[in-house]
């Protein structure tokens, strides 16, 4: 292929490209956010949990504020490293519109065992159970700790999967989210 | 099939993904890199200097991003966790540390990056893999009979897309004899994988869209696309002695 030959062609390759760009513009970022799904940039799936004193939430009720809803186990060894962290900047961001939605998943967890938790680490923030695991498959959780950083129109901005989450990955999430 | 395999690599074991593209690549890379006319020492040792900076970089560039949470909680600057880390930094110290590298040991451009692009298309693989695995990289919906249910919805495999054109690429590269020019090996993978990003982007859902639509993905690999092969007329235009 002689110079004028290759010039030619990367012409061609290069107006079918921009031709392929025009056509394929959408606005496909945006219908992510019409779909209810448990990745960044989706809607996050709905629920309505109770605490272990009765008391109910819903997720979709909640919207205007920040939320993380974090999924955890007492027997999960960075679902409890991860918690004091959780707690400390829970008392530091309440009052900007931070919640934290602690989601039990008492499908795989021993419920006897979650009030001691909750007492060893001065858990102020509420405490759901999911009994039939509807919020743990809503989010398809496959590994714990798994948590969902919500922004004030409920779409999901960050998803960590794993743990522990240091206090300073939180902060960023967190006032990330807040903006 | 699909779904133990996500079960298998769900995240963060997605990032195992990008380790053994990493080590194979570069076991490819080494066996071709006297071919290009770089020793295998050099070659590992660019690699080495240049994955640590990777990974200093990373946490760098994302500390300075967000000083003032690292300002309240500086533990955070040595956590373990890898979510505390911005790409663009990472890939710019790497490049930086290894150009430094290069400099010093004398080692000449184009033949260092022909010999460094098995390494780099064997991980474009294991990114379309780790990406399949963690489902990011997702494609729109589709009523395509070859569409994967990801996200509540039956959607275009991008990451297969991904990973069958980035197999391509290595293959196709891998099957060359003669390398024309020095360059020209490591401009083809370039051109060839912006050629398939500029394609497959078209039927992702994710990624910021500019310019009312398009998606920012397929401008940007258009760029490099165009880059590379201005690149590769210049070196097709070297005289063979002056390379």
């Amino acid at each position: 292929m002689n110079q004028l030959q290759r010039i030619i062609l990367y012409l061609l390759v290069l107006i079918a490209g921009a031709a392929w760009i025009a056509l394929s513009a959408d606005t496909g970022a945006a219908t992510n956010e019409a779909t209810s799904a448990p990745q960044a940039g989706f809607t996050a799936p709905d629920f309505t949990l109770e605490t272990l004193s009765g008391e109910t939430y819903t997720l979709s009720s909640l919207q205007g504020n920040v939320v993380l809803v974090n999924f955890w186990a007492t027997w999960c060894p960075p679902c409890r490293e991860e918690m004091p962290a959780i707690q400390k900047l829970y008392e530091e961001y309440k009052d900007q519109g931070f919640i934290v939605l602690a989601v039990n998943s008492t499908i795989q967890d021993n419920p006897a065992e979650i009030p001691a938790f909750i007492e060893e680490y001065s858990l102020a923030f509420p405490i759901l159970l999911d009994k039939s695991g509807e919020a743990t498959r809503a989010y398809q959780i496959r590994s714990l700790p798994s948590s969902f950083f919500i922004n004030r129109l409920g779409i999901i901005t960050e998803v960590v999967i794993g743990g522990p989450m240091s206090e300073a990955l939180l902060r960023t999430r967190i006032e990330e989210a807040l903006k | 099939m699909l779904a133990l395999f996500q079960n298998l690599f769900a995240p963060p074991r997605h990032m195992i993904l990008l380790v053994i593209a990493a080590w194979l690549g570069l076991t490819l890379a080494e066996r071709r890199a006297e071919r290009h006319g770089v020793s295998r020492d050099d070659l590992n040792n660019l690699t080495f200097y240049g994955l640590i900076a990777f990974v200093l970089g990373g946490r760098i560039a994302y500390v300075l991003q967000n000083l003032s949470a690292f300002a309240k909680s500086p533990l955070g600057i040595v956590s373990i966790n890898p979510d505390l880390f911005d790409t663009t930094g990472a890939v710019f110290t790497a490049v930086i540390v290894a150009m430094v590298y290069g400099q010093r040991k004398r080692l000449l451009l184009w033949n260092t990056l022909d010999a460094l692009t098995s390494f780099f298309a064997v991980i474009a693989v294991g990114l379309g893999l780790s990406h399949l695995a963690a489902g990011t990289a997702f494609g729109l919906p589709t009523d395509l009979p070859w569409g994967i249910n990801l996200w509540n919805a039956t959607r275009h495999p991008t990451q297969i897309y991904e990973t069958l054109a980035s197999l391509l690429t290595f293959g196709l590269l891998w099957s060359l004899k003669a390398n024309p020019r020095p360059g020209v090996f490591f401009l083809l993978f370039t051109s060839l994988t912006a050629l398939s990003h500029l394609f497959i982007q078209a039927f992702r859902a994710d990624g910021a869209r500019i310019f009312s639509g398009l998606h920012q993905g397929q401008v940007i690999a258009w760029v490099v696309l165009a880059a590379s092969f201005v690149l590769l007329e210049a070196r097709f235009a070297k005289r063979p002695d002056r390379v």
